[in-house]
């Protein structure tokens, strides 16, 4: 079962995420959007993934709650009972549940977003962008970004190191954080767009960007039922939210 | 049979498609936009107005793709090279800087500065891009991908105007394009999330809203209140980062050698 | 179709004819590159010797029609490569299609990690990360990566992360990546410097196949001994142009052991003491370095050998305080001053004079051995220059003098002689004796072992994990 998952075709789990977060905006039922929280959550479990998952969203999603809160419950003009009140702020019901239905319409972008996230590998998503008809730079942008943070931070590592060998940067206050910024960061550029410039021209030597067909050696598995699972995946996405909305659109 | 020693000139059909693609994509960004403010949907509250959270979604998220499919083929490869640098600079920094605890998020420190060393088209491009990756560890941000891409194409203007020529105009150059990205990326957050997501700038909006203002005008007075802060203090730290990399490497930029970003001093 | 025995004859017997009458980047005042004629054929091996700075990689540049870039360095010349003429004059330089270039000339630069993508999961793929962007089918692909990898013997690489290999691997990986396009000419810059033996062995192996397969090679390096054996063609590039060069490249760097100082040194106390230490990092399984005894005396000069991964920086990260031990002990007595490996990590001003005075009191004694420093190692005429746009060899050189301006006792040097051409050498050595002179310790690392046997007193082997 998680090979299965971790099989699937990049372009299918995205298109699937999509449509489940197209839907569940759109309807905009608490028990919908639970379900499909849980339903990550079980994916992600499966996966071996549903620790991480619940933590990243929670970090994301707490602070958020919070916020809304504050805007639409504590500073709700609507006349609903008050739960709660602290000398002039106030909780009103109303507020409340619109703050609720709000954070759990982010809570389903956040969960499925980053069940995506550690879903797909990443190696297979830039092969796949880059035997589909987007252009030869975006898969290289993608793959070169994700590739080079672990390195730059490494090197973001070195640079602390050699800069406590000097005894700099050891400075208190606003000032002393001034001179940390520079010491950290200006080595860092200097070094990596260096680094970038000589990379460039070697990297257009290697006959990239491609001007026309190109091709990968690396594989992605795909099928005529995934193809067929996307396509229905992504029309339902416009299709179901329209025909949930437009009626009501026109009645409201 | 031998490959070619020189390269063909770019065909006028190839330059039409993209200019037709930037056009959309800024069409639809700005409509959108005019539409929200103009017709101020209250659906929020009633019905939480999922139709028009969906729309701004989408509408936002398929400008800033237009966006990026017009620029990508015209970057030349020291730029392409140059994007993701910047894209683990927005990261690295400013995690860096939130480790201090300082209430600025500086998280377009790398935008900037691909817009002031290789022009507002790849400045643009790194935007969108650097947002559509970072949506890879935090979804919500996919929908501010306009905006990270207004920052870099004005980052690019500043800079070819002359913002980088005396140390103090970027800051005042950065102001201005925080006021306008402000003012164009509330509608995402007012539409899409119903607020904010940091419990600070919530705490501000909240303060606008018991005033007695509209969702979307208390989301737009806080985002004027942070970002023409933060990106004034971003476009100084870029420029002066620009300043501190040598004559020979900012010179290799087409881009400062033909606006003459650096000034007279810049460009023997 | 890519085997290189069966290449179609060439019209002309030359691979290369150029003629560059001048190159100039665009911000100097003065060419780099001047009055330069070379002829390549099928098979050769020509040798470019150099100093730091002498613009061997911008010869390569040159070359490999990377330079000089369009509109802004200003260049004349003509070359003819594969048949077709093209010319460069200061009022027109053509647009270049590098890629197309490389099908005939391709170049490996110094840090052959450069020239690697760095976007590809396998080495696998990085070998074909050209032929993709050509389109080849994926079939071809295969065959083409069984033939080479067979053929140079690296299978073992195949599966393996391209960013995790070591810096005899990487050169491997991409010279046969570049190889794969089947270039009649490969231009090789500095193909030997910091690899061990092993590493120097596969890659001169490789250098000889590719020559018997009719490959016309060039070789930009600082010293030619390990060349002149094989080299048809020995040139020197000095005040930007070549000249025939003589076959006596022993140079008189060599500076001779200050033996004087060792047998003082036996009854010193030590500046630093390991005694059982046990060294590594956090997260990984097994320690880089266990039972670790070694002792460095004041007046006493130590050098570290051992084949890379054996935790030769490590040592020193843990001498410099860098890195705790995990058990035993270790004690420093001194104050101690580190040169790094990358020199670009710790610099970070605008001119040299500031970056040297970075963090020195205004008016203390160490600011006011600023010049001083700038005099005795050699950098007082590029005081004023930015130092990422000095020579490799002279910003090791700034960054080493980052180091002595504090007078450390103990000095640690982490491979300090990559990237030194002779003169670098040899003021390295009088800065080790004059550390010693002044009743310091200095230890460092080295895969050099003719400057270990040169310098070191004593020499501590690093044990095979």
């Amino acid at each position: 079962m998680k090979r299965r998952i971790t099989q699937l075709h990049p372009f299918t789990v995205l298109c699937l995420a999509v449509f489940t977060v197209a839907v569940a905006t759109a309807a905009s039922v608490w028990w919908l959007s639970c379900a499909v929280i849980v339903m990550c959550l079980a994916i992600g479990a499966v996966a071996g993934k549903a620790r991480k998952l619940a933590a990243l969203s929670g970090a994301i999603m707490l602070p958020t709650l919070l916020s809304l809160l504050m805007i639409h419950g504590l500073a709700s003009r609507d006349s609903s009972p008050v739960i709660a009140a602290w000398g002039p702020i106030s909780l009103t019901r109303g507020g409340a549940e619109v703050a609720m239905m709000l954070a759990l319409r982010t809570a389903v972008l956040v969960v499925v977003g980053l069940l995506c996230g550690l879903l797909i590998d990443k190696h297979q998503l830039v092969a796949a962008i880059d035997l589909s008809p987007a252009p030869p730079q975006a898969g290289y942008l993608l793959a070169s970004t994700l590739f080079l943070l672990p390195q730059m931070m490494e090197k973001q590592h070195a640079i602390g190191e050699a800069q406590a060998l000097r005894k700099a940067g050891t400075g208190r206050g606003l000032a002393g954080w001034l001179q940390r910024l520079r010491l950290r960061a200006v080595p860092l550029v200097l070094s990596s767009v260096q680094d970038a410039h000589d990379r460039s021209v070697h990297l257009a030597a290697r006959g990239f960007p491609a001007r026309g067909e190109h091709s990968r050696l690396r594989q992605v598995a795909d099928s005529q039922i995934q193809r067929g699972v996307r396509w229905v995946a992504l029309l339902c996405s416009v299709l179901v939210p329209a025909a949930i909305l437009v009626p009501f659109g026109g009645a409201a | 049979m031998s490959p070619n020693l020189l390269l063909p000139e770019a065909s006028a059909a190839q330059l039409l498609r993209r200019r037709v693609l930037g056009a959309a994509g800024t069409l639809l960004l700005v409509g959108t936009y005019l539409f929200l403010v103009i017709t101020q949907p209250t659906g929020i509250v009633e019905g939480l107005g999922q139709g028009v959270a969906l729309a701004t979604f989408a509408a936002y998220l398929i400008a800033a793709v237009l966006l990026l499919l017009a620029v990508l083929p015209d970057l030349p490869v020291s730029a392409l090279t140059l994007i993701p640098v910047a894209l683990a600079l927005n990261i690295i920094l400013g995690q860096f800087v939130g480790s201090v605890m300082v209430p600025l998020y500086l998280d377009s420190i790398g935008t900037v500065l691909v817009g002031f060393l290789a022009g507002r088209r790849a400045g643009a491009a790194t935007g969108v891009l650097s947002t559509l990756i970072w949506s890879l560890f935090a979804p919500t941000v996919l929908p501010f991908a306009a905006g990270a891409a207004l920052v870099g194409f004005l980052a690019g203007t500043a800079a070819r105007y002359g913002a980088l020529r005396r140390p103090y105009l970027a800051p005042i150059a950065g102001l201005v394009a925080g006021v306008l990205v402000g003012v164009v990326s509330s509608p995402v957050a007012a539409f899409v999330y119903g607020g904010t997501s940091g419990v600070g700038t919530g705490a501000v909006v909240a303060a606008f809203r018991s005033m007695g203002d509209s969702l979307l005008s208390a989301v737009t007075k806080q985002a004027l209140i942070s970002d023409p802060g933060d990106k004034a203090i971003v476009f100084l730290i870029a420029a002066l980062l620009v300043f501190a990399l040598p004559k020979r490497l900012s010179g290799s930029f087409e881009f400062i050698r033909r606006y003459k970003v650096l000034g007279k001093s810049g460009n023997k | 179709m890519m085997d290189m025995e069966h290449r179609a004859p060439v019209e002309s017997t030359s691979a290369l004819h150029l003629r560059l009458g001048s190159f100039r980047y665009a911000d100097a005042d003065h060419d780099t590159l001047r009055a330069i004629e070379l002829e390549l054929s099928p098979g050769s091996l020509t040798v470019i010797s150099g100093d730091s700075g002498s613009g061997k990689s911008t010869f390569g540049g040159v070359l490999a029609g990377m330079l000089p870039r369009q509109g802004a360095d200003s260049c004349e010349g003509t070359f003819i490569l594969a048949g077709q003429r093209i010319d460069y004059s200061p009022e027109h330089s053509p647009r270049i299609d590098v890629a197309g270039w490389a099908r005939h000339l391709g170049l490996l630069p110094q840090d052959a990690g450069l020239y690697l993508s760095r976007i590809r999961q396998t080495v696998a793929e990085e070998l074909v990360f050209a032929r993709e962007n050509e389109g080849m089918p994926r079939k071809e692909m295969t065959e083409l990566i069984t033939e080479f990898s067979t053929r140079l013997s690296l299978e073992h690489l195949l599966e393996r992360d391209p960013s995790k290999l070591s810096g005899g691997q990487e050169r491997l990986v991409a010279l046969t990546a570049l190889s794969a396009a089947n270039p009649s000419i490969i231009v090789l810059d500095e193909p030997l410097a910091g690899l061990d033996s092993t590493a120097t062995a596969t890659v001169t192996a490789m250098i000889t196949r590719l020559r018997a397969a009719g490959t016309a090679l060039v070789v930009l390096t600082r010293t030619t001994e390990a060349w002149e054996a094989e080299a048809e063609t020995l040139l020197t590039l000095a005040d930007g142009t070549l000249r025939p060069a003589t076959r006596t490249a022993r140079t008189a760097a060599s500076s001779s052991k200050p033996s004087g100082f060792a047998a003082a040194a036996a009854s010193e106390k030590p500046l630093l003491a390991f005694a059982g230490v046990q060294l590594g990092y956090k997260g990984a399984s097994a320690p880089v370095i266990s039972d670790l005894d070694l002792e460095v005396r004041a007046g006493e000069c130590v050098g570290l050998a051992g084949a890379n991964g054996t935790g030769k920086t490590t040592l020193l990260k843990a001498a410099a305080g860098l890195l705790k031990p995990i058990a035993g002990k270790l004690r420093v007595t001194a104050e101690s001053g580190m040169l790094l490996q990358n020199p670009s990590d710790q610099l970070f001003e605008r001119t040299v004079t500031r970056e040297i005075a970075f963090g020195l009191p205004k008016k203390g004694l160490q600011r006011a051995r600023v010049p001083r420093i700038l005099e005795q190692l050699g950098l007082a005429s590029c005081a004023q220059t930015h130092p990422y746009e000095l020579p490799a060899s002279a910003r090791r050189l700034v960054a080493l003098a980052t180091v002595l301006v504090r007078e450390p006792r103990l000095l640690l040097l982490d491979e300090p002689t990559e990237a030194l051409d002779p003169a670098g050498l040899q003021i390295l050595n009088e800065v080790i004796d004059s550390v010693l002179e002044r009743g310091g310790a200095v230890l460092f690392s080295s895969h050099d072992e003719r400057f270990i046997a040169r310098t070191a007193h004593r020499v501590h082997r690093m044990p095979r994990q």
